[in-house]
């Protein structure tokens, strides 16, 4: 990008030093070779890739991997601890916060693909159709590790042919500021799946918790939307899996049991989507994105500053809540009838170019062992096995007193294990170009110019052209 | 050089043209020496790459994949991709915009920095500063001028008692917004006219004063036809330039709200790159190359009604 922005100015500056110094081509030859240049560097940038080698030595890994600085940190001492343990492996650590399906597509285009990878769904089940992802059904009798996980964190691209599960798991909750929550007389929401609250409820305690500059609530005479000074909750429209499972809730999905027909427009979706619409322009207890802001800092951060007071978001900011001086409650999530979260988390795979097959599956099998790393321990990630969900004494390894809070156990645990469904961006087709409809779509919810019923109308039909099934499951 | 050669008086041709071709030749083999490196990096990774991306555009390629020669097919596909057009449209809508503003603004500063003032340089430089502000930088220094919050802009109108606007948050305001954003990179353009003012003839300016002629006629019948060609220079890297508008799409909206924001060139990389589809996006790539090869020879065969060359050669 930096290249091609700055074509134009490259040449300008080169024609300014020219006029400086009073050498003169013939304008007209500048402004040619000035246009040939810059109008060459709108096509140049996309080409440049060629082969590339690896590196020999001993044994050589690499590692690629997104995350915050503070994974970053336990993910390089995770490598550093798999090098001890074993001799003659290095691991080259890619760490790569930013723009990470473009890194991949590169290396990959140029033949540099790394041995041991994080992986976006979508691009994983590219990759692994076009053979360049290790299946590790083959490795599941060896290693009962990989075996024995919760079934919706599996990656399925084939009666058995899988690239392999997510890296961890995850599930949606909803995060509250008990300080706030006292100050305003709110109950706290509950942490057991079954006292769950209803949408009414959610928006009854937003509306207490919810004032502008003049401390005045959304329901009293003079509330100046304008210049809110505190929101009751905040729910992503634009992030799928926030919302995906109050349409499960709500007993509909987006799409039907063969995956082929988007259900967006059907009643109860609308009336999911409808009342996410209403928190920020009907209830005014939701922050607009205009009020929050592009680039604002994330949620997490606003409910420790107060600015949101409940705020619907993943397990893994239990990470940064922790350290943070806040205190801070988790609940379950609100239900319209049956309970229900999205459980969601990247995939980790493992390359076919890998040039040392044996050690980079070792690695694979060593990088999310809870027994290695203490991402489970401070909260990021939630294991994969089941048995750190069901055997208390598997469970007491990596629930960790000061970070994991008391209602830990049921609202994150137990709700995990009984009540959520995996993301529809990890088990459906064509999920890139179904996107790019959705996406725009889901703006327009947010931009509250337009009714809900409106927009899925337009936009469903849209989907359903793209929809292609889902991706195939196996029981184990 | 070659010019230098050639207004040579012809009188003794002969000998002359014996005894300068030994130098020309070495200034030549020099002259090309020199440039070498410049020029083997225009072939290698311009020319290059470009001839390359054409073969992609012809093929189906997904990253990972081998390319799958599919002839014209990508390009017949562009005719009915919805994206494209809205691209095409909202990049076309930004240049429209962008262009004459910033001409406008650059050219006015020129002129008045091109006074007699105190602390000229010291004006000079505080205009060309925000050009310098890398483009990342002033992107996300936008973003917070543009918020309808708290950001400079709204708080101003505010002030003012005026209506605010929901700037780059809003469809309809995205672009206009982002052309405003635009005008902060009027320094480029500025310099180029001040050289240009520079270049201005004293002379022409006497003549307009002893025919009695004021400042507007002076402006008028010698300032603006002298300056056409900076203007037209101007215009052509600018249009250029907004064609291949990227960061601001990138950094502050990612080409919303429902797309209204999504310019050609960030469609392309998305296509590359979130999308893998190297085949598709080459082909727009060179669909673009295309369409601003054909806006500049459109401008080319524009300007011999209003571009003024002093010297009929410099044509």
């Amino acid at each position: 990008m930096r290249t091609r922005s700055t074509a134009t100015s490259g040449s300008d500056r080169r024609v300014m030093s020219r006029a400086h110094s009073r050498v003169s081509w013939s304008r007209r030859d500048l402004l040619r070779f000035g246009g040939l240049v810059t109008a060459a560097g709108a096509v140049a940038p996309l080409a440049a890739c060629g082969a590339g080698s690896g590196s020999g030595g001993d044994v050589e890994l690499q590692f690629m991997y997104w995350g915050s600085s503070f994974e970053q940190k336990a993910v390089n001492e995770m490598l550093r601890q798999f090098e001890d343990e074993h001799e003659g492996v290095s691991v080259q650590p890619l760490y790569t916060p930013q723009e990470y399906e473009t890194k991949v597509n590169t290396l990959v285009a140029s033949n540099r693909a790394p041995d041991v990878a994080y992986m976006g769904a979508t691009m994983g089940y590219r990759l692994a159709e076009q053979g360049k992802l290790v299946n590790v059904f083959q490795y599941f009798d060896k290693y009962p590790q990989l075996a024995n996980r919760l079934p919706g964190t599996y990656f399925w691209y084939g009666k058995d042919k899988t690239f392999g599960t997510q890296t961890a798991n995850e599930i949606m909750l909803l995060w509250y500021n008990k300080a706030v929550l006292d100050e305003a007389g709110v109950e706290y929401p509950p942490a057991k799946a079954d006292e769950a609250w209803s949408w009414d409820d959610l928006v009854e305690a937003a509306y207490k918790l919810t004032y502008d500059q003049e401390g005045r609530r959304p329901d009293e005479p003079g509330f100046d939307p304008k210049r809110v000074r505190q929101f009751g909750v905040s729910v992503s429209v634009q992030y799928t899996p926030s919302w995906e499972c109050l349409l499960r809730s709500n007993g509909i999905d987006l799409v039907d049991e063969a995956g082929t027909k988007c259900l967006l427009d059907t009643p109860e979706a609308i009336e999911v989507l409808q009342n996410l619409q209403d928190l920020m322009y009907e209830h005014r207890v939701a922050p607009t994105p205009v009020q929050l802001g592009n680039n604002a800092p994330t949620t997490a951060v606003q409910l420790q500053t107060k600015r949101i007071a409940m705020v619907l978001d993943g397990q893994w900011i239990l990470l940064d809540m922790s350290q943070s001086d806040v205190d801070f409650g988790i609940g379950v999530l609100p239900s319209y009838g049956e309970p229900k979260t999205t459980s969601l988390g990247g995939a980790s795979v493992i390359f076919t170019s890998s040039k040392h097959p044996d050690e980079a599956l070792e690695l694979y099998l060593f990088h999310n062992d809870p027994q290695h790393v203490d991402l489970y321990k401070n909260g990021l990630w939630m294991p994969l096995e089941l048995k750190y969900y069901t055997d208390p004494e598997a469970m007491k390894s990596w629930l960790t007193e000061g970070v994991h809070p008391p209602e830990y156990k049921t609202a994150v645990v137990d709700y995990a294990l009984n009540n959520a469904t995996t993301a529809i961006g990890q088990r459906l087709k064509n999920m890139d170009n179904i996107s790019e409809v959705l996406t725009p779509a889901l703006q327009r919810v947010e931009g509250g110019k337009e009714k809900v019923a409106d927009i899925m109308r337009s936009v469903v039909p849209k989907i359903d052209e793209l929809l292609q099934g889902w991706h195939p499951t196996q029981e184990l | 050089m070659t010019s230098a050669v050639s207004e040579r008086p012809t009188g003794t041709r002969v000998r002359r043209r014996r005894r300068m071709s030994g130098q020309s030749r070495l200034e030549l083999r020099w002259g090309i020496g020199m440039a070498l490196p410049a020029i083997l990096g225009f072939l290698i990774f311009t020319i290059g790459p470009m001839l390359a991306s054409f073969f992609f555009s012809l093929t189906d390629w997904t990253i990972g994949a081998s390319p799958r020669f599919i002839g014209f097919d990508n390009y017949r596909m562009l005719w009915n991709d919805e994206l494209f057009w809205k691209s095409l449209s909202v990049t076309t809508y930004y240049t429209l915009g962008a262009v004459p503003l910033v001409l406008v603004l650059g050219f006015v500063l020129a002129l008045l920095l091109n006074q007699k003032v105190r602390g000229l340089s010291y004006w000079r430089t505080i205009y060309y500063l925000p050009t310098l502000v890398p483009s990342i930088a002033s992107a996300v220094l936008w973003i917070w001028i543009f918020n309808p919050d708290f950001g400079l802009l709204n708080s101003l109108l505010r002030q003012a008692g005026l209506p605010t606007s929901q700037w780059i948050y809003s469809e309809t305001a995205v672009v206009p917004s982002l052309i405003i954003m635009s005008s902060w990179g009027f320094g480029n353009a500025m310099v180029i006219f001040l050289a240009g003012l520079q270049g201005v003839p004293r002379q022409l300016y006497e003549a307009v004063s002893i025919d009695g002629g004021g400042a507007w006629q002076r402006f008028r019948h010698v300032t603006l036809p002298m300056m056409t060609p900076t203007i037209f220079y101007n215009l052509v890297t600018g249009v250029i330039g907004t064609f291949q508008v990227f960061n601001q799409a990138y950094v502050m909206t990612q080409g919303g709200p429902n797309n209204a924001s999504l310019f050609y060139i960030y469609y392309l990389y998305r296509t590359a790159f979130t999308e893998s589809q190297m085949g598709y996006a080459s082909a727009l790539a060179w669909v673009l190359f295309m369409i601003i090869m054909v806006v500049t020879f459109m401008l080319f065969r524009n300007a011999r009604r209003w571009v003024y060359y002093e010297m009929a050669g410099a044509r």
